[in-house]
């Protein structure tokens, strides 16, 4: 999966749960799910369970730690498809 | 140093479905989902630990600057007085439910809760945050040790928000959601 493939993926996924349309719009490797995307912090959660199941993985406390913008949650996803 | 997490009940029932699937393994731990599942109202229990784990990650990185995801490591101890333990940090928490809301406040020390509640007047969420921001100086600045030099509300790397007042900084703690917002300072 390229990275622009990763990318439109999981804005498939945040799409649900934003609640600033603006930073969605422009939505880049450098968006912060919390500070620009302003998703509640109860739905990260929901966020990690769709990426589980878009991608058939399972995610640990310790991926989820970092899980707060695009670029780490591309990381963890790539890490655990190549793991 | 002070956290606090309030939550808008109604809103909260609309925002998060927890019955999903491997939704409460992921956020609790197995003493929190014994507490869930035994309440006499489980969805209350949900938002009550959920808000404890909040308050006090806030509390947790103001004095360990840092930002991350990790609200099970947060344990919820609901023998009196609560308290959130997490890794060798460990607070106190009170936690005040009504049918609207609720609030929790963590501290080091076991003591009252200082948080303040408001109600916005507006339904446009992009303001709440600056109304609730105006209304914490506003407070503050009329105690009278605070006349004179503003106060002026700063946010680190972390988004961690502080009070500058000339040279001294003060501790604060601002949560909004919904219909609600709270702040509080010491």
């Amino acid at each position: 999966m390229t990275k622009d493939d990763l990318i439109a993926k999981l804005k498939i996924i945040v799409a649900p749960y934003v609640q600033d349309e603006a930073a969605f719009k422009t939505l880049s490797e450098d968006t912060d799910f919390v500070s620009d995307l302003k998703i509640n912090s109860a739905n990260l959660v929901d966020i990690i369970l769709d990426i589980e199941d878009e991608f058939d993985i399972r995610l640990e406390n310790e991926d989820m730690e970092q899980m707060l913008d695009v670029k780490s949650a591309m990381a963890i996803v790539t890490a655990k498809l190549n793991g | 140093m002070v956290g606090n997490d309030i939550i808008d009940i109604e809103l909260a029932k609309s925002q998060s479905n927890w019955t999903r699937a491997r939704y409460l393994d992921k956020l609790f731990t197995k003493e929190e989902q014994e507490y869930i599942i035994t309440a006499t109202n489980p969805s209350i229990m949900v938002w009550a630990l959920w808000s404890m784990k909040e308050a006090a990650y806030k509390l947790y990185t103001q004095l360990h600057p840092s930002r991350f995801y990790n609200p099970k490591s947060f344990n919820c101890k609901l023998q009196q007085p609560h308290q959130v333990i997490y890794k060798d940090f460990h607070c106190y928490v009170n936690t005040q439910i009504t049918s609207d809301y609720i609030l929790s406040e963590a501290r080091l020390d076991n003591c009252d809760m200082n948080s303040m509640v408001i109600e916005f007047q507006t339904q446009a969420s992009q303001s709440h945050s600056q109304i609730l921001h105006e209304k914490l100086i506003d407070v503050m600045s009329n105690r009278s040790h605070y006349d004179r030099t503003p106060l002026v509300l700063q946010k680190d790397s972390f988004g961690i928000p502080k009070i500058k007042y000339g040279q001294e900084e003060i501790n604060i703690s601002l949560s909004h959601h919904g219909r609600f917002g709270s702040y509080t300072f010491i």
